[in-house]
């Protein structure tokens, strides 16, 4: 019985040796160690032996049992990192092709400036409210001092509606936002901190003008504004738009609701505002800065329009084209900035 | 609009120490922008001044000549020419090897390269004006070569060029030109700012700014108190409100010629091209005074007499560009006894200009309104460096200085006499205005102390006469400032640009807003966002479109808001609806996209009718509207994928249990695939499909599933803020159930019909319907995963089988349903 003890021993070692699979390895354990395997069946067999050789016979059975155990053990630890091994090279995929992508959408280039824009001037205290597109003369023009005679009045430059006039003047498409001035200081509220982005509507169309447009406008009023805070917001614009570093300039302008007026430039990204790149003049720019917008303290006929007291209340106003303003940050160079607005998705698809 | 400034010239009027860089960078901080600076001469690099010693035949070629020309070298060199001008002793331009010439004055400018012309070898060449551009300058015949000494008057005048001792054989012809050195600025000035369109205007405000001496004197007109009866011509304004000022003098026996260098050089300088001395004249007292002249051939002017007047119907002119002008009672006129000779303020007539053999002139000065100019230039489309000056604004007291000058030139270049006084009219007398300002006011705006000596000073130094009590700054406005300054605030921009905006420190006023962001503008982002995250791209399209597109899309443009003067018919109607330019995207896209998924927000157009719901009460509602659009090749059934995003919609803003009803017949929608969602009766949304009919018009090739939604109502139901259910404690069961109804019962019914069928029946969920082989005909099999539970307890199986069994069981009696298996 002790020989055949020791023969299944080898027997273990070769079959579990052998062994190429973990189901494989599996069997070779119910085979022979199992609760019906050979060493159970075998160890059945020792009532038949003799008294005084059964604990000798009994310890090596068990000995036999944990060695085949052990070795199994290790051989499943073996068998198993090879497979993972092998997963590398039998799972193994082109990894430069490509993934499955979710469905991808865009916003419009000028939805996203003009939310990066509100969210610029949202952390400094200003609301965005919507005015009318399509508004009365007295809030397009009237109103923001331009005499009846100015040329902005005149029906090739400014869209009107065919609709009777009424004694607020003709139905107009506003050719600028500020007509949100007007209705913003009508209400007599201060202090006033608005923003108002919106379409706007020009009689010009070419490779740099779009009919419809979109511009950005902010008008601050309270008691005490000066210059200072028109230049304070400016370069706050300036940073936060256009990155660290970039600020503006005012230079005198002109605007008939706004006085002073002025224009507003901010420092050139590429040559660092000093007009020159590498000993040539920079390309980007006009003499280190560029142009934006405009802006000016409010006229004090356009507070007096609106029945607001000048004397009392002073402050300003500062608005851009969109579009303008996101050609400067993003870099795109469109040679037609008519592509905004043809909905080619090869082109809404980019941003 | 733009003036081209010499820096050269506008020292003349100004003492300047500055580069020109430092000068272009002060000045644009406080006055007008000097957007580019361009260097003078550069063209003429490597041109000489040269002089003919010696001629010679070419012994090859007739029309060629050898000749040695001195440059300044130790011997002459030696050239070949075609010249048919030359002379031994002719100062020439010498182009020398590496110079840029324009052959012939034709073609691109070509780098002139060492030459062997007919067998003889050539160090350079004898330029002809227009191959140097200087075509302009002098013009001559062809062959013939620039003869500097003729053209620049050497013979006669010791030649005067700046710091050297003359021209002399080697000398640069820039030099010799006197451009070396010299830049233009390319200066940008505010409509309000006339009186900078001239270079005593500019240097007016250089000195005022730079703090240097203002070296112009202004000229005097002189005229007695004779009321024109001593006046040389006879002038008549009629129309009194339209023209504040006309003055004409005589002038006889002038002669017509050539202007000097220094004169064709200071117009050119400004981009101005010399035709004669009289033509040169009125243009170079415009560039200097900002003042526009105009020259009349007396012997051309019927009656030798002016009139200011509107021009009758039907009456015609030719101007001075060649084309004639249809004129009518809107255009101001200056005529002689007969007809109209000048647009006022525009172009003066073709026939009664100055031409070579001119000898009696009248000179024209005047003061036209800006308004009657501006409207009669766009009227006949008919632009002018006069009339963009007129139009700003010009002052009743700028015409006789400028004339006092121009008579002064005249005389000086073209010689003549005097005839009799100007004529002078003045229908209204010129009354100057003054404005006052605090010191307080003043500091106040700027936001920084500004001393009040500091104030006074800048107002003068502008050419304002300041007076000064207290607090209180009276000042009188000069002329030239005349439509500008208004009241006592742009007093404030005067001081406040002289002193320099960059002076002012930059204070950012950072406070809580006092007003909420508009609902309609947050919500918008948000379903924006939402509908980005479902893959879809959002277009802009125009809030105008044609009224075909319209038509197209069963629009009756009678009642939509017309715009009045579009540009073209493309863009005449407001948008009642973004479904059309969303049609218009899509066809446009379509052939190169398989799968487009689309999206605007934005607003709509809707003519007032007096029951607006919109915030203007006066004026059209603009709704807001989002609309979105989807067409794959390969989905025939979009409206579902349109209608998963609306319910996705819905779902996300909490805004539950709608009710759906189909759609009535319709030319925008699918008669047999669209829905309008309505909650608490109000309309929320419409989804579906586009009608084969408009897909065939917009030529749209697969089915279109289309979302509207009505905005206002949707954001009246919207929620951000969301109640928490918890979920079941018990664990849940799902079963399959299918049943065989009539085609036309809808899966809403049966899904409510289980629901209520039992209160274990947690959740009913389509996954398919079915008609076709084993399901007879005129029937549809639907099947639904059902979800059965209890929050008291987890149900046995028998339990639910009972539960499902109820459902059935509603189903039969409801549907007269069939179960499949």
């Amino acid at each position: 019985m002790k020989d055949q003890l020791e023969a299944l021993r080898l027997e273990i070692e070769r079959d579990v040796k052998a062994a190429k699979s973990l189901a494989e390895l599996e069997q070779i354990e119910i085979k022979y160690l199992g609760r019906k395997g050979e060493l159970t069946s075998m160890l059945k067999g020792l009532a038949n032996v003799p008294a005084d050789q059964r604990p000798e016979l009994g310890a090596l059975a068990n000995k036999i049992k944990q060695a085949g155990l052990d070795l199994i053990a290790g051989k499943r630890d073996s068998l198993a990192s090879s497979r993972y091994d092998a997963i590398a090279e039998t799972e193994r995929v082109d990894i430069t092709e490509p993934g499955v992508r979710p469905p991808e959408g865009h916003l419009h280039i000028m939805t996203q400036t003009i939310r990066e824009i509100t969210s610029i001037f949202e952390k400094i205290g200003f609301y965005r409210i919507r005015y009318p597109e399509i508004d009365w003369d007295w809030y397009a023009f009237e109103a923001l001092n331009m005499p009846p005679d100015h040329p902005a009045r005149d029906d090739w430059e400014t869209f009107f509606m065919d609709a009777p006039s009424t004694k607020k003047g003709k139905m107009v498409m506003t050719p600028h936002t500020s007509n949100g001035q007007i209705h913003e200081l009508e209400r007599h509220k201060f202090p006033i901190r608005m923003l108002n982005i919106a379409k706007c509507y020009r009689r010009q169309i070419d490779a740099t003008h779009t009919p419809m447009f979109h511009q950005f406008e902010g008008l601050l009023v309270d008691e005490g504004v000066n210059i200072t805070h028109l230049r304070g917001i400016l370069d706050y614009f300036a940073r936060e738009f256009f990155g660290p570093g970039r600020v503006s300039r005012i230079r005198p302008h002109h605007f008939r609701f706004t006085e002073p007026s002025f224009e507003v430039d901010i420092s050139c990204g590429v040559c660092g505002g000093t007009g020159m790149v590498e000993k040539k003049k920079c390309k980007v720019c006009k003499r280190g800065w560029l142009e934006i917008g405009g802006a000016g303290m409010v006229h004090p006929n356009v507070l007096k329009a609106t029945g607001v007291d000048s004397k009392k209340y002073t402050g300003f106003a500062f608005g851009w084209g969109i579009e303008r303003v996101a050609m400067m940050k993003e870099g795109v160079k469109v040679d037609d900035i008519r592509v905004l607005y043809q909905n080619d998705v090869r082109f809404l698809k980019q941003f | 609009m733009n003036l081209l400034v010499s820096y050269d010239w506008l020292k003349e009027y100004v003492s300047l120490k500055e580069k020109p860089e430092e000068f272009a960078a002060r000045i644009s901080l406080s006055g007008p922008a000097v957007e580019k600076i361009i260097p003078q001469g550069e063209e003429l690099r490597g041109i000489v001044v040269g002089k003919v010693v010696k001629l010679s035949p070419h012994p090859q070629a007739d029309k060629l000549s050898l000749v040695s020309v001195d440059i300044g070298h130790k011997q002459p060199i030696n050239l070949v020419c075609g010249g048919t001008n030359l002379y031994v002793g002719q100062v020439v331009a010498v182009a020398l090897v590496g110079a840029m010439v324009r052959w012939h004055g034709q073609g691109d400018l070509i780098e002139l390269k060492p030459a062997q012309i007919r067998g003889v070898k050539s160090e350079g060449m004898i330029c002809a004006a227009s191959e140097i551009a200087l075509g302009e300058a002098f013009p001559h015949e062809e062959r013939e070569i620039l003869d500097l000494g003729k053209e620049l008057g050497l013979a006669n005048n010791p030649p005067l060029i700046r710091g050297a001792g003359g021209i002399n054989p080697g000398t640069p012809l820039a030099d010799a030109l006197g451009l070396s050195g010299d830049v233009v600025m390319d200066v940008e000035v505010t409509s309000n700012r006339p009186d900078c369109m001239g270079m005593v205007g500019m240097a007016r405000e250089a000195a005022a700014i730079l703090k240097h001496p203002f070296k112009w004197k202004e000229p005097v007109l002189s005229v007695s108190k004779s009321k024109g009866k001593k006046a040389g011509v006879k002038v008549t304004i009629d129309a009194k409100k339209a023209c504040s000022r006309y003055i004409g003098v005589r002038i006889n026996g002038i002669k017509v010629g050539p202007s000097p260098w220094w004169m064709k050089r200071r117009l050119m300088s400004a981009g101005v091209r010399p035709i004669n001395n009289l033509v040169d004249i009125t243009n170079y007292v415009m560039l200097e005074t900002g003042q526009p002249m105009h020259v009349f051939d007396v012997a051309k002017l019927k009656g030798s007499e002016i009139r200011v007047r509107f021009a009758r119907a039907n009456e015609k002119m030719m101007a001075l560009d060649g084309k004639t002008y249809q004129l009518d009672d809107k255009i101001l006129v200056i005529a002689d006894a007969e007809r109209p000779v000048a647009i006022a303020g525009v172009m003066g007539g073709e026939e009664t200009g100055a031409t070579a053999k001119t000898t009696d002139i009248v000179l024209e000065s005047a003061c036209f309104d800006p308004v009657v100019v501006r409207k009669g230039s766009r009227k006949i489309n008919l632009q002018s460096d006069s009339q963009l000056r007129f139009e700003k604004g010009l002052s009743q007291l700028s015409p006789p200085s400028a004339m006092a000058r121009a008579i002064k030139l005249v005389l000086e270049l073209a010689g003549g006499k005097v005839v009799g006084e100007p004529a002078d009219v003045m229908p209204t007398a010129y009354k100057p205005v003054a404005y006052s300002v605090t010191t307080d006011e003043v500091n106040g705006l700027i936001g920084v102390e500004v001393k009040k000596t500091e104030m006074i000073d800048v107002l003068r130094r502008l050419g304002f006469k300041v007076s000064a009590t207290g607090k209180h700054i009276k000042a009188t406005v000069p002329w030239w400032r005349d439509h500008d300054v208004e009241m006592g605030r742009d007093l404030v921009e005067e001081i406040a640009r002289v002193i320099g905006y960059a002076k002012i420190p930059s204070v950012v006023p950072i406070a809580v807003a006092p007003r909420q962001t508009d609902q309609v503008i947050q919500w918008e982002d948000r379903l924006k966002d939402s509908a980005k995250a479902a893959g879809y791209t959002e277009v802009y399209s125009w809030s105008f479109v044609s009224e075909d597109l319209l038509r197209k899309a069963s629009y009756d443009p009678k009642n939509l808001l017309h715009v009045l003067n579009p540009l073209s018919s493309d863009w005449s109607v407001m948008r009642p609806s973004l479904i059309p330019g969303l049609l218009q995207a899509v066809a446009d896209n379509q052939e190169r996209e398989k799968c487009l998924r689309l999206f605007e927000c934005s607003n709509i157009y809707v003519r007032n009718d007096g029951q607006t719901s919109g915030p203007w009460k006066d004026l059209p509602d603009e709704v807001p509207e989002m609309a979105i659009m989807v067409k794959d090749t390969e989905d025939d059934q979009p409206w579902r994928t349109a209608k998963g995003l609306l319910e996705h919609l819905f779902e996300n803003f909490g805004i539950s249990d709608v009710h759906w009803k189909r759609i009535s017949r319709d030319n925008i929608w699918h008669p047999g695939r669209s829905a309008q969602a309505y909650k608490d009766n109000k309309l929320v949304a419409t989804v579906g499909e586009i009608g084969p009919q408009m897909l065939e018009t917009f030529k749209i090739k697969s089915r279109v599933g289309v979302i509207v939604i009505n905005f206002r109502e949707f954001i009246s139901l919207a929620k951000v803020s969301k109640a928490y259910v918890p979920p079941m404690p018990y664990p849940e069961a799902k079963r399959d159930l299918a049943v065989v109804v009539d085609r036309n019962v809808e899966y809403g019914e049966i899904a409510l019909s289980i629901r209520r069928a039992d209160p274990r029946i947690l959740d009913v969920q389509w996954f398919d319907t079915y008609e076709g082989k084993g399901v007879p005909d005129g029937k549809k099999s639907v099947a639904m995963h059902l979800t059965i539970g209890s929050p008291e307890k987890t149900l046995e199986s028998s339990e639910v089988d009972g539960v499902l069994n109820n459902a059935i069981l509603a189903c039969q009696e409801k549907f007269k349903a069939e179960i499949r298996a």
